[in-house]
């Protein structure tokens, strides 16, 4: 179905390449001879009259093949492969498997905190739901109450392994692989080109190496996200709010995003002109579909009240306060038919939102953590330290947002994603090492972009994903995953042509050759950095007064590194608006029209 | 000349990493048999090597293979000594794994080596239509070949090294230079694993006609020639018996039963009743049929296609064959298989049915993906890719033929998905033969097909 409709603006899309060359700065493509990092020399044969169906299942079968066989690999299991008593994110998933299909649904984010209770939203239980269903059916001492609680069976890895699997090839590959295309015609980049990136995109090691081998389900979010961006891409405005709601419904650090969707969708309601029409419509449909998605656990609860299941039935006496928001017990009949609901609601918002805990739990890359080395965070009072980072986000993303307010044009949107995520990544409260991929994500989209493999962005790109991937490294060799970490890392470098593999990347004809400098000398520091970092890290013990010298080393340089890419991300977005000079604008405003 | 891309070596790096990926990946015994060979070589002087019992996967391959896992055991000894003792049986700690699946790759080296001189420019005979593209995509699908990945580096074997040395062997033969090289490198081969004695006649036959009698006439024997080959050969086989002399007798039990003589496996077309002897009659008979026209015609490509059909013949009648002798076919094929499109619509069919078939060598759920997505992924990219380098044929194409392997092509999908995912449910754990049996009988026909189309290619060509 996709087919006809290139074809039909096959000669538009050429007619805005030609016009938009001449900005360009690199040769157009027709003259390029020979591929410039060994990815483009993979897709090479598919130069030409090779159609997408030909393609595209062949990139989907390689991809797919990378990620099972990285899935072989031992998943996160706490300290160390099948250790007791916690496990890890792996028992997490499987454990939500088993409470939402044994318990009652009003039971759901009241069961058991202390192992692993749900605490993410309820699309996440449901898909938990609908997994632990179907895994029944196979084996149903897998999710079996209590009984099935850090099970191990192979067959069950397996399985889980193919549940992340098959809700990536349903929701993030499809999103992704519309998204690049409606992001390279934007720009009319050829298909070919589309499909470089489209591979560089779906090989990030990071998000391989998070999903496949340490075990989450971050690409579905992601993928609900890049949907909403494939939707502001096409201008359905409506369906990018319903798409957002639904990544927020599966993930809650979807709101890394949040500003920027708000400012891309608000500013696109009064710029160029205020439509109230478009404001509404995007208004009702982000509050129906969140009314849809907490639906299920409203009319649950209500019908587990009507039953007279408790929510909370280890519970002897008086029910509890609620555990945020107890002022609103005053306004309300505790004995009121809709108490149980709001009971219920209030229960998910504190088990979604964790602000009981402190500033950051684990080491991870973010400013308050390297911050961390120098003044003590601990000994400032929580409410202070809630206050100064709830701050320090808002200044952080208010450049972004503000730019993305005034010029919602869909060009800058992976700028202000990335800015956005980046800026909660790191002056946010409770800051994991993996949510390093949502700003990862938007940044790593720009390949399929303008100039999106030219030498500048597969620079930056790659330095932040790497970066990225480098900080996960500690996570990762806490349970013996070095091996998959160096394999689809390196291959990453080596497919797209970056450090420590090739210096390719760098000293791009027609910059000036200050910037190209500055940008080698730093990011070659990085990668020197990194490189011995690793080498002290395997062979040399920290002294015995400071234990954790190297993963503090690890925070300290990749805050430094994730710091430049924010910058980077504010400065590509403040050019590309052209909010500064005026005679930039011309060219995409004339483009626009062509639309 | 302008590069060709991707290169050979860029693949190699790609492949690489999803191999290092399958580190942990199901092994089979032959796992414990290459470590116990490893500790054999290492601990113990050399002509203990073949009376060595401790285990029962005894030394059973010839000399050559046993100085391989020498050296390797040497290297192993710097790693992790523990896997090279003689009584630390199944051992397979992570060193162990890791050390002896790395061998594995890093010996694929000598492959990469040989497909670089088929693709290497002086090889390419432009005469013949086959240009350079297509030799680089037939050495980049050996490169990448599923039957490789899934018997070296899941399964666990080291046939990537030698098949490397085979084409070395069979590309050296190209160039009048390189004939006495080409048999002394296939001598060598021979001493490290006796299966390819299958492909023997065939190098005999065309050693004997293109090296030791002149092109025009039969009748004079070229004496130098045969004095320098015959002392060549000696010498090779000499290095690889004198040292572990005594254990030439139980050497040659090995090499009479060609196999380990692994029963119950799900090798097809040997129907039960016929007496070794039967086979061996019918191997003879199919192999002398195409070395006859070698005699007559003796040129490169005839001895590929001679040492291909000697391959299927041993693969369809041999006794005991194992379904990973079918690459004795497949790869020697893939180098002729682009000369023009009828050699590509016979070979088609067996490459769809020779992967197939191995698949039953991993029953394990968690490699099910990598088998089955990797094969379709080699298929559906070579098979495409041939299909647009492979030149018109000067002849007649069998109609028919062309319509049945693409009927064949398209039944296989339905078959996996049946074999793999709709018996389970239908039938759960009863009739579990079924999908055994249409996975054999479906290769078998592939195989069959194919072998029926080459020979036919091969004496009409």
């Amino acid at each position: 179905m996709a087919a006809p409709s290139s074809a039909t603006h096959k000669p538009r899309r050429n007619k805005a390449k030609k016009t938009a060359a001449y900005d360009a700065i690199t040769k157009p493509e027709s003259l390029v001879r020979t591929p410039s990092f060994p990815l483009a020399s993979f897709l090479w044969p598919a130069r030409g009259s090779v159609s997408q169906w030909e393609v595209l299942p062949l990139i989907l079968m390689a991809v797919g093949l990378f990620r099972w066989a990285a899935g072989l690999w031992g998943y996160s299991a706490g300290a160390g492969f099948q250790a007791p008593p916690m496990f890890g994110d792996f028992e997490a998933q499987r454990h939500w498997m088993e409470i939402t299909t044994q318990l009652p649904i009003s039971q759901w984010y009241f069961n058991d905190f202390q192992w692993w209770g749900l605490d993410y939203p309820p699309l996440t239980a449901y898909h938990s739901w609908l997994l632990g269903k179907i895994g029944a059916i196979i084996d149903p001492t897998w999710f079996e109450l209590f009984a099935s609680r850090g099970s191990h069976d192979p067959t069950l890895k397996i399985y889980m392994r193919a549940t992340v699997i098959v809700s990536e090839y349903l929701i993030y590959i499809p999103a992704t692989v519309i998204f690049v295309r409606r992001y390279s015609r934007l720009f009319g980049v050829a298909p070919w080109t589309a499909w470089v990136a489209l591979v560089a995109i779906l090989m990030q090691p990071a998000t391989i190496l998070i999903d496949h081998v340490h075990f989450q389900y971050n690409t579905v979010m992601l993928g609900f996200v890049l949907s909403s961006m494939s939707s502001m891409l096409a201008g359905r405005h409506m369906w990018a709010a319903v798409f957002f709601v639904a990544a927020l419904g599966f993930k809650q650090m979807a709101l890394y995003y949040a500003p920027a969707v708000f400012s891309f969708l608000l500013g696109s309601c009064i710029c160029p002109r205020i439509n109230v029409g478009r404001f509404a419509t995007i208004a009702i449909a982000t509050v129906i579909s969140f009314a849809v998605l907490i639906l299920p656990i409203v009319l649950g609860t209500l019908y587990d009240a009507s039953r007279g299941i408790d929510s909370q039935p280890d519970l002897d006496g008086p029910r509890p306060p609620l555990p945020i928001f107890p002022q609103l017990a005053e306004y309300l009949d505790t004995n009121a038919i809709y108490y149980p609901v709001v009971e219920q609601l209030v229960q998910m918002v504190h088990r979604i939102f964790p602000f009981s805990r402190g500033l950051f739990e684990d080491k991870v890359a973010n400013f308050w953590c390297a911050i961390n080395v120098v003044i003590k965070m601990r000994k400032y009072p929580a409410v202070l330290l809630q206050r100064i980072s709830l701050g320090a986000t808002l200044a952080s993303i208010a450049p972004a947002n503000l730019i993305l307010l005034i010029r919602p044009r869909k060009e800058l949107l992976p700028y202000a994603f990335a800015a956005t995520a980046w800026g909660f990544f790191m002056f946010s409260y409770q800051v994991h090492e993996k949510s390093a991929l949502l700003p990862l994500l938007p940044m790593t989209i720009l390949l399929a972009g303008k100039q999106g493999l030219g030498k500048d962005i597969r620079a930056w790109v790659g330095f932040a994903n790497l970066l990225g991937a480098w900080t996960m490294f500690p996570l990762l060799s806490r349970v013996d995953l070095k091996v998959p970490y160096a394999v689809l890392t390196l291959l990453w470098a080596y497919l797209l042509g970056l450090p420590p593999t090739s210096t390719s990347a760098y000293f791009q004809e027609g910059q000036s050759a200050w910037l190209q400098w500055s940008t080698a000398i730093i990011h070659g520091a990085f990668y020197i950095l990194m490189i011995v970092w690793h080498g002290l890290a395997q062979f040399v013990t920290p002294p015995p007064d400071k234990p954790d010298l190297w993963v503090v080393a690890n925070v300290g340089i990749g805050c430094a590194g994730f710091i430049l890419c924010y910058l980077w991300c504010i400065g590509k977005l403040v050019q590309e608006s052209g909010i500064l000079t005026r005679s930039v604008r011309q060219s995409p405003g004339s483009k626009s029209k062509t639309q | 000349m302008t590069e060709i891309h991707p290169s050979l070596w860029q693949c190699a790096v790609v492949a690489a990493a999803l191999k290092i990926l399958l580190f942990p990946a199901y092994k089979s015994t032959d796992f414990e048999v290459h470590r116990n060979w490893l500790a054999i070589t290492n601990s113990l002087p050399i002509w203990d090597w073949y009376y060595e019992k401790t285990s029962e996967w005894t030394l059973d391959y010839p000399p050559f293979f046993a100085y391989f896992e020498w050296a390797m055991s040497q290297v192993a000894y710097l790693v992790h000594p523990m896997m090279l003792r003689l009584h630390n049986l199944g051992y397979d700690s992570w060193q162990t794994v890791y050390f002896q699946r790395f061998t594995v790759i890093v010996t694929e080296l000598v492959l990469l080596y040989a497909l670089q001189i088929v693709c290497a420019p002086r090889f390419i005979d432009s005469a013949h239509g086959t240009s350079r593209r297509a030799a680089q995509a037939a050495a980049i699908s050996i490169l990448l070949s599923p039957g490789l990945l899934i018997i070296d580096h899941i399964h666990f074997q080291y046939n990537g090294c030698m098949y490397g040395i085979l084409i070395a062997s069979l590309v050296l033969a190209r160039n009048k230079s390189g004939l006495l090289a080409s048999g002394l490198v296939f001598a060598a081969l021979l001493c490290m694993k006796h299966i390819y004695a299958y492909l023997a006649p065939a190098y005999f036959v065309f050693l004997l006609r293109t090296y030791c009698l002149p092109p025009r006439s039969i009748y004079k024997i070229q004496f130098f020639n045969c004095v320098k080959l015959g002392s060549g050969l000696v010498a090779v086989l000499g290095l690889a018996f004198v040292a572990p002399r005594v254990g030439l007798p139980v050497n040659q039990e090995a090499l009479k039963s060609v196999t380990r003589g692994l029963v119950g496996d799900t090798s097809f077309a040997v129907l039960p009743e016929i007496t070794p002897r039967i086979c061996f009659a019918l191997t003879l008979l199919f192999q002398v049929i195409p070395l006859t026209k070698l005699f007559l015609r003796p040129t490169w490509e005839a001895f590929i296609g001679a040492v291909t059909l000697c391959g299927y013949a041993s693969f369809l009648f041999g006794w005991h064959v194992h379904e990973k002798a079918i690459l004795l076919v497949i790869i020697p094929f893939s180098l002729i298989a682009l000369r023009d499109r009828r050699h590509l619509s016979a070979f088609r069919p067996l490459a769809v049915s020779g992967h197939v078939s191995l698949f039953p060598l991993l029953f394990t759920p968690a490699e099910f993906p990598i088998k089955t997505v990797y094969t379709i992924f080699w298929l559906m990219l070579f098979l495409v890719m041939f299909d647009r380098l492979a030149p018109a044929s000067n002849r007649q194409r069998f109609f028919l033929f062309d319509r049945f392997s693409t009927l064949y092509i398209a039944i296989s999908i339905p078959l996996i998905v049946y074999c793999s995912l709709v018996h389970r449910v239908v039938f759960g754990n009863r009739y579990e033969f079924l999908p055994l049996m249409f996975m054999s009988s479906y290769s078998a026909a592939g195989v069959v097909g194919s072998w029926l189309g080459f020979m036919g290619v091969y004496f009409t060509s």
